[in-house]
C-alpha cells in the first residue's frame, strides 16, 4: 500500500509539496534533453550513421503517422503530439528501472488531458472560427447540444482515466506479484505491464487526442 | 493515492517545458536534416532530368544534322551526275559538230583543190596544146628540126610545168 501513494519529495515553502510525480517527470525531461543533444550532436545530410538513421526513421514515423490523421494543413501539431508520445512512452516504462511511473499519479494524467482539451478545442477554433464552433454542437440537431457540450470534458477525463487506470493496474499487478513469486516469473509478465501495455497506452493517448482533433476541425 | 493538487499544474508547466526542449533539441534539428536531404535528392533528381533533356535535345539535333547531310550529298551527287551527263553530252554533240563541220570543209577544200587542180590542168593542157600547135607550126615554116629534139623540148617544157605546179600546191 505504501508503494500506491505519490510521496511528497519534499516542500516548497510558497509551492506546497512537490510530488514524486513531478521528480520523476524533471528526471525524464532531463534525460531526454540530454540524450537528445547528444544523439543530434553531428548530424550529417549524406552518409548518415546508425543513430541518425534509426533517430531519422523515429522522427519520419511520427511525423507520417500524425500527418494521415491530421492532414497537411495541420503540420504545427505535430512536435506536441510527437513530445507526448516520447513522454509517455518513457514514463510508461521507466518501472523498469525501479522509478515509480509518472502516469500512475492521477495529477499528471489530468494535465495531459488537460492540455489535450485545450488542443482539441483550440484547434477546432483556430480552423473554423469561434462561430462555427459554437454552431457545431447544435449539430445534427439542437437537442443534442447537451451532449455535445459535455463531450469537451468527456473526452478529456476518458483519456485521463484510461491512462491512469491502465498504468495503475499494471503497477500494482507488477508490485504484487514481485512482492508474492520475486524469483522469474515476473520477467514476461513485466514485458507485458511494463513495456507493452505502456507504449499501447502512449499511443492510444496521442492517437485519440489527434483523432478527436481532426473531429474537431471538420 | 487519488489527490488531486497543485502537482497538476506543475505537470502542465514541465510540459509545456518539455515541447519546447524537445522541439528545438530533438525535432527540429532532425526535421531539418531530413528536408535537407529530401531536396538535395530531389536537386539530384531534377538535375539528372534536366542533363537528360539536354542530351535527348543534343541526340535530336545531331540525327537532324545527320539525315540533313545525307540528303544534302545526295542531292549534291544527282546534281553532280546531272551536271556532268550535261557537259558530257554537250561536249559530245559540240565534238560530233566540229568533227561534221571539219569533215565538210576538208571536203570542200579538197573539192576546191580538185577544181583549182582541174583547172590548171586544164590551162595547162589548153597552153600545151597551144604550143604543140606552135611547135607544129614552126616546123612547118621551115625552121626544121629533129623530130626527136621537138619531143624532148615538148616533154621538157611539159615537166618543167608539171613539176612547178606540184611545187606550188
Amino acid at each position: 500500500m505504501d508503494q500506491l501513494n505519490c510521496k511528497t519529495v519534499f516542500e516548497v515553502p510558497v509551492l506546497g509539496g512537490i510530488s514524486e510525480s513531478v521528480v520523476v517527470t524533471w528526471i525524464i525531461m532531463a534525460v531526454l534533453v540530454i540524450a537528445s543533444i547528444l544523439l543530434t550532436r553531428n548530424l550529417k545530410v549524406e552518409n548518415p550513421g546508425k543513430i541518425q538513421l534509426l533517430l531519422e526513421s523515429g522522427i519520419s514515423w511520427t511525423n507520417d503517422f500524425f500527418e494521415g490523421i491530421l492532414g497537411k494543413s495541420n503540420r504545427r501539431y505535430i512536435p506536441y503530439l510527437t513530445t507526448v508520445l516520447i513522454y509517455l512512452g518513457v514514463s510508461n516504462t521507466i518501472g523498469l528501472f525501479g522509478f515509480k511511473p509518472p502516469t500512475k499519479d492521477l495529477n499528471v494524467t489530468a494535465a495531459l488531458a488537460i492540455m489535450s482539451m485545450c488542443l482539441i478545442e483550440f484547434s477546432g477554433i483556430y480552423k473554423n472560427g469561434v462561430k462555427h464552433w459554437m454552431k457545431h454542437f447544435a449539430k445534427p440537431v439542437a437537442i443534442v447540444a447537451p451532449i455535445m457540450v459535455l463531450e469537451i470534458f468527456i473526452r478529456p477525463l476518458s483519456l485521463c482515466m484510461r491512462l491512469f487506470g491502465n498504468i495503475l493496474a499494471g503497477f500494482v499487478v507488477m508490485e504484487l506479484i514481485k512482492a508474492f513469486v520475486p524469483l522469474i516469473v515476473p520477467i514476461p509478465l513485466s514485458f507485458y505491464f511494463d513495456i507493452f501495455d505502456g507504449l499501447i497506452q502512449a499511443y492510444v493517448f496521442v492517437f485519440l487526442t489527434a483523432l478527436f482533433m481532426t473531429e474537431e476541425m471538420e | 493515492m487519488l489527490q488531486f493538487n497543485l502537482n497538476f499544474l506543475y505537470t502542465i508547466i514541465n510540459l509545456i517545458v518539455l515541447v519546447f526542449l524537445l522541439k528545438k533539441f530533438l525535432i527540429k534539428p532532425v526535421t531539418n536534416v531530413m528536408e535537407k536531404r529530401k531536396e538535395m535528392i530531389e536537386d539530384g533528381f531534377r538535375k539528372a532530368k534536366e542533363a537528360e533533356n539536354d542530351a535527348m535535345d543534343l541526340k535530336k539535333q545531331y540525327t537532324d544534322a545527320l539525315s540533313g547531310a545525307r540528303e544534302e550529298s545526295a542531292r549534291i551527287m544527282a546534281q553532280a551526275q546531272k551536271d556532268a551527263r550535261a557537259e558530257y553530252d554537250k561536249v559530245m554533240q559540240k565534238a560530233s559538230e566540229d568533227a561534221g563541220s571539219l569533215m565538210e570543209s576538208a571536203k570542200a577544200n579538197i573539192r576546191m583543190e580538185q577544181e583549182q587542180s582541174m583547172n590548171a590542168l586544164q590551162s595547162q593542157i589548153a597552153g600545151l596544146a597551144m604550143s604543140a600547135a606552135q611547135k607544129i607550126v614552126e616546123e612547118k615554116s621551115g625552121q626544121v628540126k629533129d623530130n626527136q629534139k621537138i619531143y624532148d623540148e615538148f616533154l621538157e617544157e611539159v615537166g618543167e610545168d608539171v613539176h612547178g605546179s606540184d611545187t606550188e600546191k
